[in-house]
């Protein structure tokens, strides 16, 4: 009856340890897989104690980090709010059935996308976010990594039909909003294994910052990064370029830019109207 | 010789300088207005044109033109929208593409002419689009508007349209008249380029950057043949003042259609800028006449008896709303 009893545990046990792997909504079928067949033993023997199953409501909606993802602002532009508006109602309706977690330049993210042309239908691939770009249903990004020596950027596209899952690997922000200099940085700064698993993040308090500076290839660039114009913080610059370098840099440096104030676009207030009006739509 | 005479008339010292001294007749409707009546006037203005609107929204109220069945071969009226801007589409197997949206905003019937009237072969149904003040338009402008009972509006088309298709004036139309799955011709006025060379505004190939071209990168080049016409043919492409037309986009899908909003996404780009008014219409090309098969004729009515969903989609397209299939 012991060794019965144990093997059961066992089993149990094993059972546990395998389903602990998985993610929350299994761990409540794995509890209610238990009951189950401790009702069909009989009289309960050792009944191992019910993982708790851990829900959100315990955390406040006002310590929950407020996130508007960046293709719901709209440009500044002439044209009618009605249009802006309609696509949003599109939008959060493609939401509803596709989650799209936030993330920014610099998370690690893995997409899976149905391909008529593999076996399986489904691509899956892991790469680094480097751009964030377009408004509206066209909003894209775009995933680096480098396969087998060879660097490979995807662009992706937030609101196609085509994409099956969004996961967030690591979420975590760089010094930048725009990662192309890593095209030009040690291929190390690029490379994920495909078999990453996602690390855990707080869904209160803020993004976490990386403060990495990255190291170049020696020059010539793709792009002139030393340049203020593209305002790059998250690079070594001392390793690659001479102080005489960094002068003549600067001598593209526009100090009026910051007074310009046709330039100015204060998206606050619009924002606000924004995460709520798409906050209470998600809701329903 | 009659401005010297009236310059003889008012004074010795203006005919000297043969200047033409004009006393300014034109005013605005604000100039001998207080505040309070100007305001006033706008208000009254605003009311009247909600009244008109409502109005005409019962078609069936004030005794409506009898309305006939569809035949191969009739031509109905079009309407005229705003462009709105564009976004992407796509369809079930995947495939993207863009679309433009235009939105009937306040598009009513506003004139009938007949056969004899228009120009002996079809009838014509002058059709207005957006909702304008009338303090800044002429009277003559204005009677029109005032005949039908309808508010003045920004842009008045013409639409050669066969004697079965016929509406009564004041008729309020709306974007469910198009379908999605048909197609249509798109007319509007293109953006003003200016004053533009001949590579921009014909698409001439100009000459090379380097090797050994002397002041010449950009420029027509030859302008014909020789001594024989010894002369340039009229209608030569040459350089000009480029857009600010009117042009007409021909077979354009329309991929859904949304009655709540009135908004039509039709594919493809389409002339003129954003918040531009462009005319919509039946298309007329001969490999598209098989989509545009029995269409609401002679317009859709807003009657309530029929039941339409607040979007239409094609076949084709993609929903958002859609759980996501294979």
């Amino acid at each position: 009856m012991a060794a019965a009893c144990t093997s059961r545990t066992r089993q149990m046990m094993g059972l546990l340890r395998i389903l602990r792997n998985f993610s929350q909504n299994e761990r409540l079928l794995s509890t209610s897989v238990l009951r189950h067949n401790v009702a069909s033993d009989g009289p309960p023997k050792f009944t191992p104690p019910s993982k708790p199953v851990i829900i959100d409501k315990t955390q406040k909606e006002a310590s929950l980090r407020r996130f508007l993802s960046p293709e719901f602002i709209p440009p500044r532009q002439r044209t009618n709010p009605v249009k802006f508006s309609i696509e949003r109602k599109d939008m959060i309706q493609r939401r509803k059935v596709l989650n799209i977690p936030e993330f920014y330049a610099g998370s690690i993210l893995a997409v899976t996308m149905t391909d008529p042309h593999v076996n399986g239908n489904m691509n899956r691939f892991i790469g680094i976010c480097i751009q964030r770009s377009g408004k509206g249903l066209g909003a894209t990004f775009i995933l680096r990594n480098v396969v087998d020596g060879q660097g490979v950027e995807i662009c992706y596209e937030l609101y196609s039909p085509r994409m099956r899952k969004i996961e967030v690997l690591k979420l975590e922000k760089r010094l930048d909003d725009n990662l192309m200099y890593l095209r030009d940085a040690l291929p190390e700064y690029s490379t994920f294994n495909f078999d990453m698993q996602p690390v855990h993040y707080e869904i209160t308090g803020d993004v976490p910052v990386n403060l990495l500076k990255v190291k170049m290839r020696p020059k010539p660039w793709s792009k002139r990064w030393e340049r203020p114009k593209f305002n790059i913080k998250g690079i070594h610059f001392d390793l690659c370029l001479t102080p005489e370098m960094m002068e003549h840099a600067q001598k593209w440096a526009e100090p009026w830019r910051p007074y310009d104030m046709l330039k100015e676009y204060d998206t606050s207030s619009l924002e606000e109207h924004i995460f709520k009006e798409v906050q209470e739509n998600l809701r329903k | 010789m009659m401005e010297a005479a009236a310059g003889r008339t008012r004074g010795a010292a203006e005919l000297w300088f043969s200047c033409i001294r004009t006393h300014r007749t034109n005013t605005w409707w604000d100039e001998h207005l207080t505040e309070d009546n100007a305001s006033f006037l706008k208000k009254v203005v605003t009311e009247e044109y909600k009244q008109q609107t409502t109005d005409k929204l019962n078609p069936l109220k004030d005794e409506p033109w009898p309305r006939h069945e569809w035949v191969e071969g009739s031509r109905r009226v079009g309407l005229v929208a705003v462009k709105l801007g564009m976004m992407p589409v796509w369809t079930k197997s995947g495939e993207r593409h863009v679309v433009t949206m235009l939105q009937v905003q306040d598009c009513h019937v506003v004139k009938h002419l007949s056969k004899e009237e228009y120009e002996g072969h079809t009838a014509a149904l002058i059709v207005g689009g957006k909702n304008v003040s009338p303090f800044h338009r002429p009277e003559g402008y204005l009677e029109v508007f005032r005949n039908a009972g309808v508010p003045p509006k920004q842009k008045l088309t013409t639409f050669c349209v066969s004697d079965n298709a016929i509406i009564k004036p004041g008729t309020p139309l709306y974007a469910a008249h198009f379908r999605p799955g048909q197609y249509v011709d798109v007319t509007a006025k293109t953006i003003g380029k200016g004053f533009q060379g001949v590579m921009k505004r014909w698409g001439f190939k100009g000459q090379p950057a380097s090797h050994g071209q002397t002041k010449t990168h950009r420029r027509p080049g030859s302008l014909g043949p020789g001594g024989d016409p010894a002369k340039v043919f009229k209608g030569k492409k040459m350089p000009g003042r480029m857009g600010n037309i009117y042009d007409t986009t021909h077979g354009l899908k329309v991929w859904r259609v949304n009655t709540k909003y009135n908004i039509l996404y039709v594919n493809g780009s389409v002339p003129g800028h954003r918040n531009c008014l462009v005319k919509v219409r039946d298309s007329i090309l001969p490999t598209r006449l098989e989509n545009n098969k029995n269409p609401p004729f002679p317009t859709f009515f807003a009657d309530g008896d029929e039941e339409i969903p607040e979007d239409l989609y094609d076949q084709d397209m993609f929903q958002f709303g859609e759980p996501m299939a294979e």
